[in-house]
């Protein structure tokens, strides 16, 4: 079994991933962000699962690491959606929707045939490979969406308080797991960021959760200063 | 069909950028695994991948 410190931040998380439906039941906003819910309760979901494993076989067992890796592809894809859902939220007012949703398709199509030119040469568990080879370019595709995403909210001065602080905290959750990632290829599995990685896991959800309860949809943004034109 | 084609090209750009980010970042890799979703504690790493001998 994990130690204290570890079951402490595993617990906090998946409490927060069920806060944050909470809230937007209360709020009345399931159904506007529903992706966002479905995500966070499919996360809960396979977070009580995980658990459930790792209590029965141990978190070196071969049952734990079969789970844990093709949830974490479920994940990941629904990540992926819920990601999507935003790009709708923001560019629903240009009417590109359609255009959206083949980006998505072609992208999922292009990382699913890219992960699979790569494990394609494996000569056995093909899938396992596939499916964990698929969550970790999934996670990268996501990194670079947020980003494109968070650029677009700037470029058509996006004022709604809600859409733009889920945005900014997926960007900051995306990038400090780029970060940490880069930190423990230094540093090694043993050190104190093994931490980081679970307490950015509670990070996502808590910051949605207080966005939620802070803001409604009619929230809006100050404007910018105006800039003086010359006449 | 223009707009089709457009979202195509961006996607492979955006599979491009992602792909090249993976790169940079692992390219001190001692096999690290990125895990992106949940706090839950890391299992033991996948199976190491065997190249099929090609006859």
């Amino acid at each position: 079994m994990p130690g204290p410190i570890d079951l402490i931040i595993w617990s906090l998380g998946t409490a927060f991933e069920l806060l944050f439906v909470v809230c937007s039941l209360a709020r009345k906003s399931f159904l506007r962000y529903f992706f966002l819910n479905l995500y966070l309760l499919l996360s809960t979901t396979v977070s009580i699962g995980r658990f459930f494993i790792l209590r029965s076989y141990g978190q070196c067992s071969v049952q734990y690491m079969y789970f844990y890796y093709y949830s974490d592809a479920l994940l990941t894809l629904a990540l992926f959606v819920a990601l999507i859902s935003l790009y709708s939220h923001v560019f629903g007012e240009l009417r590109v929707g359609d255009y959206v949703r083949w980006g998505a398709v072609f992208l999922l199509l292009g990382t699913a045939g890219f992960s699979y030119a790569v494990v394609a040469q494996s000569a056995e568990r093909l899938s396992t490979s596939f499916a964990y080879e698929l969550s970790q370019n999934l996670y990268f595709v996501g990194l670079v969406l947020t980003y494109i995403l968070w650029g677009a909210v700037m470029k058509l001065r996006e004022t709604r308080t809600r859409l733009v602080q889920i945005i900014l905290s997926l960007g900051l959750y995306f990038s400090g797991y780029a970060a940490s990632y880069a930190l423990m290829n230094f540093s090694g599995e043993f050190s104190i960021i093994r931490y980081i990685c679970p307490a950015l896991g509670c990070f996502l959800p808590l910051s949605w959760s207080l966005t939620m309860l802070r803001y409604t949809d009619e929230s809006r943004l100050a404007p910018a200063s105006l800039v003086a034109v010359p006449r | 069909m223009s707009r089709k084609l457009g979202a195509l090209v961006l996607a492979l750009g955006i599979l491009v950028g992602a792909m090249g980010i993976k790169t940079v970042l692992s390219s001190n890799s001692k096999g690290t695994t990125m895990k992106a979703n949940g706090p839950a504690p890391l299992p033991i790493p996948p199976p190491k991948q065997t190249t099929a001998q090609s006859n």
